[in-house]
This record gives C-alpha cells, sequence and structure tokens, in this order.
C-alpha cells in the first residue's frame, strides 16, 4: 500500500476512535456525570410559612428543623409527595389516588416497605388520628442500621402514606416533633 | 448491458449514496467504535438483564407476560419499517444493532440520567415547575439524546450501509422501537408494584392499552425517525454545503426533541374540553401532527430513494429487464403489491410468487447497478443479477403473465387509500372505547 493510502487509512481510524469516544463520553456523562452534578447541588430549599402544602389537598405542619428535599418532592393536583430532612431523619409524605379502606391502604404501604431488601414490619398496628380528625393507622418496621415508622390515612378517595426512617438515636430525638407534624396533616388545609 | 452511470437521474441523482461494492461487514472489525460499540452493548445488556431478573423475582407472572406482550407488539411495528426500505434492504444484523441500542443502551442509561435531570430542574427551579414540565424537559433532552447517540455509533460502524435519509430513518425508527418497547416492559411492571397487590396481569394489560395502544403511534419510535433522518441527512448529502447539512440535521434533532417534548408536556394533558371526546382531541392534537409529519418525511424520502433506483434500471431500455409498465410501479409498494394481487388473480399462488420474485430480483439489480460507476461486460455480479431477473421473467412468461404490471380494472381509489382509512377508523374506536372504559373505570 502507498503511504498516501497507509495515511489514509490510520486518519479515517483515528477519526473512528475519536467519533466512538465521543459516544461513549457523551454516554458517561449522561449515566455518571448529571448523578454527579446532582449530587453536588444541595436538595434543600428552606420552608417559607407555618402550613407545608404538600399537594393534593393535603398540607402539614413541617417539624422544627426540617428541610425539604426539593429532588424527591412532587407537587401535583391528583399525585403529590414530599420528602423532609430532620437532621438524617427522612419525613415521607406520599397522596395518591386510592379506592379501598384504611386497611387496605395499610396493606399496600406494608407491601411497599417490605419491598426494599432488609426492611421489616415490626410489632402490630395502631389507630392513630390527626388534628384535622383524620383516622389512621400506624405502625413501625426495620432495616438495617436504621429503624422507621409508618401511618396511612384516607380522604376523599386519596391515601396520604407517611413514612419516617433513620438511626435509632437520631429518630428518637426527632421523633416527638415528627409526631406532632403527623397530627399536624391535614386535607384541604390550605387550598 | 453497456449503459453505464452511477446517478440515478438528475433530480435524484445525490439522495443516495450507493454501498461501495468493495464495503464487507467484516471490514467494520477493524475499527475502533465497533469494539466500543460491542463493550457499550455489553454493559447495556447486562444491565438491563439485571433490572429484568430483579423484577421477575419479584412479580415472575406480571414480567413474563410484559415481556411477551411487547414483544408481540413489536413485531407488526418492525415488520413495517424493514419494509420502509423495500429496494435497498438493511442488513438485518445492523437492524439488529439499532433495535438492541434501544432496548438495551438507551433505556439503561436513561433511567439515571432522566431522574437526574429532573431532579436538578426541581433543585434549580422549583419542585412545583418540575412536576409540571419536568418530564417534558428531562425525557426529551436525555432520552433523544442517548437515541440519537445510537444512529451516531450505527453510522460509526457501518457509514457505508446509511445510504440515504430514508435509511436514517429505518435505523432511528428501529432505535426508538427498542427503546419504547423496554420502556413498555418497565412501566407495567412498576404498574404492578404501585398497585401493591402482589403479582397479576392487570396492570401489565392496562399499561398495554395505555402506553402500547393510546401513545403506541406517536411515541419513540416516530421521534427517533426524525433523529434519524436528521443524522443520514448530515452524513449522506455530501454535494450541499456545511452549513446546510448542519441545519439538516438540526432541524432532525430538533424535531426529535420538539414532538416528544408536546407529547410529554403538561398541555391539554386532561384533553380538550370534557369526556372522553376531549381526552381523544387532546391526544390527537398532540400526536397526530408529528405523525404527520414523520409520514410525509417517509414519503418524500421513500420516492426520492425509489426513484434513484428505478432510474438504474430505466437506463439500460431492456424491456427483458423492467418493462415502463414495471418500472412505473416499481417504486410503489401499494402499486407492487396490486401486481402481485393481479398475478394471483391470473395465474395463481404461482402467479403472486413469480411476480414477487421479479420484483425482488429487479431490485437487487438495480442496487448492484447503482454499485459501480461502469459496467463491464464480464462483471461477474451483474451477470447474475441480470440471469436472475432473466429466470424469474421466463418463469412468468411461463405462466402466460409476462409482465408484473397492475390490473387494467384496478379500482380508481387505490387498495391502499381504503385500508388506510379503514385502518385509521378502526384504530380511531379502539382508542376511543379505551377512553370510554377508563373514564368509567
Amino acid at each position: 500500500m502507498p503511504d498516501y493510502g497507509r495515511t489514509m487509512v490510520a486518519h479515517r481510524l483515528v477519526r473512528n476512535l475519536l467519533g466512538g469516544a465521543a459516544v461513549l463520553a457523551a454516554l458517561l456523562l449522561v449515566v455518571f456525570g448529571l448523578p454527579a452534578i446532582n449530587r453536588a447541588v444541595p436538595t434543600d430549599r428552606s420552608l417559607a410559612g407555618r402550613l407545608y402544602e404538600v399537594g393534593a389537598g393535603v398540607s402539614v405542619q413541617p417539624p422544627p428543623g426540617a428541610r425539604v428535599d426539593a429532588s424527591k418532592t412532587r407537587p401535583g393536583d391528583e399525585r403529590a409527595a414530599v420528602l423532609f430532612l430532620v437532621g438524617d431523619v427522612r419525613y415521607a409524605i406520599v397522596v395518591q389516588p386510592f379506592g379501598g379502606q384504611i386497611a387496605e391502604a395499610a396493606d399496600k404501604l406494608r407491601t411497599k416497605i417490605k419491598a426494599t431488601q432488609g426492611y421489616q414490619v415490626t410489632g402490630d398496628e395502631g389507630a392513630v388520628d390527626t388534628v384535622s380528625g383524620l383516622a389512621g393507622l400506624s405502625g413501625g418496621y426495620t432495616a438495617p442500621g436504621r429503624c422507621g415508622r409508618y401511618a396511612v390515612f384516607l380522604a376523599d378517595g386519596r391515601s396520604i402514606e407517611v413514612t419516617v426512617s433513620g438511626a435509632q438515636l437520631e429518630l428518637q430525638r426527632e421523633l416527638a416533633g415528627i409526631d406532632d407534624s403527623i397530627s399536624s396533616i391535614r386535607y384541604g388545609g390550605v387550598r | 448491458m453497456t449503459v453505464a452511470g452511477r446517478s440515478g437521474g438528475r433530480r435524484w441523482r445525490f439522495s443516495v449514496r450507493p454501498t461501495p461494492r468493495a464495503a464487507r461487514a467484516l471490514k467494520s472489525l477493524q475499527l475502533p467504535a465497533f469494539w466500543l460499540l460491542g463493550l457499550i452493548m455489553l454493559a447495556g445488556v447486562l444491565r438491563l438483564l439485571e433490572i429484568l431478573r430483579a423484577d421477575l423475582a419479584r412479580f415472575p407472572v406480571a414480567t413474563t407476560s410484559a415481556v411477551l406482550l411487547f414483544a408481540l407488539y413489536a413485531v407488526p411495528f418492525w415488520l413495517f419499517i424493514a419494509s420502509m426500505d423495500f429496494l435497498e434492504r438493511e442488513p438485518p444484523l445492523l437492524m439488529a444493532t439499532a433495535f438492541a441500542w434501544g432496548g438495551a443502551v438507551a433505556t439503561t442509561a436513561a433511567i439515571p440520567g432522566t431522574q437526574a435531570a429532573h431532579d436538578l430542574i426541581a433543585k434549580l427551579i422549583s419542585p412545583a415547575f418540575a412536576a409540571t414540565w419536568g418530564s417534558a424537559i428531562a425525557g426529551p433532552t436525555i432520552e433523544e439524546l442517548l437515541k440519537a447517540l445510537g444512529v451516531v455509533m450505527i453510522v460509526l460502524v457501518a457509514r457505508k450501509q446509511i445510504n440515504s435519509v430514508l435509511d436514517g430513518m429505518v435505523y432511528g425508527a428501529l432505535i426508538g422501537l427498542g427503546y419504547q418497547v423496554v420502556e413498555d416492559i418497565v412501566f407495567a411492571v412498576n404498574a404492578v408494584a404501585l398497585r401493591g397487590q402482589g403479582d397479576g396481569v392487570g396492570p401489565v394489560v392496562a399499561t398495554f392499552f395505555l402506553r402500547g395502544f393510546l401513545a403506541g403511534l406517536w411515541s419513540h419510535t416516530l421521534f427517533t425517525a426524525l433523529a434519524g433522518a436528521g443524522i443520514a441527512w448530515f452524513v449522506v448529502r455530501t454535494d450541499k454545503p456545511m452549513w446546510w447539512r448542519l441545519g439538516g440535521l438540526c432541524l432532525g434533532l430538533g424535531l426529535a426533541w420538539l414532538t416528544h417534548f408536546v407529547w410529554n408536556s403538561p398541555l391539554f394533558a386532561d384533553g380538550l374540553g370534557s369526556g372522553a371526546a376531549g381526552v381523544l382531541l387532546g391526544m390527537l392534537g398532540k400526536g397526530l401532527p408529528a405523525l404527520a409529519m414523520v409520514l410525509a418525511l417517509l414519503w418524500v424520502a421513500r420516492h426520492r430513494e425509489a426513484h434513484y433506483y428505478v432510474a438504474q434500471l430505466a437506463r439500460l431500455h431492456d424491456p427483458k429487464i423492467a418493462t415502463p409498465g414495471e418500472l412505473q410501479i416499481m417504486g410503489h409498494g401499494h402499486l407492487r403489491a396490486d401486481a402481485r394481487r393481479y398475478g394471483k388473480a391470473r395465474c395463481g399462488r404461482a402467479g403472486e410468487r413469480a411476480v414477487r420474485g421479479l420484483q425482488t430480483a429487479q431490485a437487487r439489480f438495480a442496487v448492484e447497478l447503482s454499485r459501480v460507476d461502469h459496467i463491464a461486460p464480464g462483471d461477474a455480479l451483474l451477470v447474475h443479477c441480470r440471469d436472475e431477473v432473466l429466470a424469474q421473467r421466463q418463469r412468468l412468461a411461463d405462466l402466460g403473465h409476462p409482465e408484473a404490471v397492475v390490473s387494467p380494472m384496478r379500482p380508481a381509489v387505490p387498495r391502499v387509500v381504503v385500508l388506510g382509512a379503514l385502518f385509521a377508523v378502526v384504530l380511531f374506536l379502539l382508542i376511543w372505547q379505551a377512553i370510554r372504559t377508563m373514564n368509567a373505570a
């Protein structure tokens, strides 16, 4: 092969390698780069006002010192979710349409909790009420290195699922404020 | 056989860049991009299997039924896409690679990417904005990029196989189809998990109707076909100035993003007006313009390519190879089908098979003619292709049906129009019924 031909082939291979590497780089940027940037951007947003509107007609008074994880918060008219961070304790409220009874709603939430590897529901469920009169069920669960509480309420064809999890000591410290917050959950509050 | 010429008519001569005869599939093995593609595909397939294995462990019945249902769903789409390019068919292995990129690479890469983009919108703007517009912005931006990268990879490993805008649409559509099928399977299993009532096929069937039926016609297959057209335009139209090629590339990618954005956007999410009619109108308003745009582009791309190849045979001026009547119908799929039906009507199944045989041989001969600059009298491959056409012609003549043309009694309204209209009406009614059923539920 003449030198000119060899050079052309070499150039073609280099261009091909650069093109493939560019595709790979773009893929890596999406798979690892974006999540890394996402982790680097602070998640919390300060809370304003006494009542926080979760969405779908539900509002709550956040516990003292709580911040909102904006990336896990989805307000909406039909479905809504919020994740409060109280220190290292995660306090989540999820509202979604539900047509069944309170026992079925609790069963669904337990199934969801147990679907996470290592999570186990512990003890019996008990009745729980909010200040605004919502009646529900609550219980506890454990996970490796963490423990948690859950509660579920029904309001106007919607289920309001509450889960709280954190390290044993940290959770104990924050639980009183979080319990007050759970009691403050109301439907049709600040609309 | 003395007439030469690669050009296929003045208007169409740049629409197609024929695959050079020297091009061989094994040559791709020498390309670094080929090995990178192999590595990326391996990683994507392993990740996809990991996801499916976890789903199978939790919901074996639902996952298996979702995989089977959506695999069957992909078949008519695949057949339609493959038939788009009758004259110069794409290599099956490359088509499978495109499908696998969409199904295994783009989907698995999109999961962390789209989630991160959505979260960033929530953090940098607001959770409320992300809840409303997050899917419309993050979805198209990440997913269309990942799928378009698949078309770029196909270009890198098999540049010579991208001969026309139509080829780009074929590979783009297959990548979109792979993405659509795997995404629908994942959504179906998620619906089962969300219902929280154990393993069951109910949510799978509901997802099939929702995503397969109601949203299936204007989904990823269609979006990525637009991106593929833009990339192929850039690659093929080297006769145009660079800014013109870049303009076509940006237009294709931009339209893919825009159609995806419109479909994901919250605008008319609850339809136009109330009830099932409102929902149907809203859905058609968002989806139909995109579908019409892709079909129009497909029509233009197919006819440009067809004209190019038909011109290859026309320049031979040999009625034994192709009569004027056959040349007239060669570029139109519905006319070729009518010719096969006419053959069947006159000579039974053997007549239909013989017409199909002649059409296939003519297409192959046209493609081979386009691949040489000058026709040498002793060119073995061309002689073989010509002999195959003549043999098929003889087969037809023996049946007493020497010319593969349409019936002179062909109805004034083409059958394809009638069938198309009928299909649209049936689809419309099915969608309408599905929406009414969901509203009632």
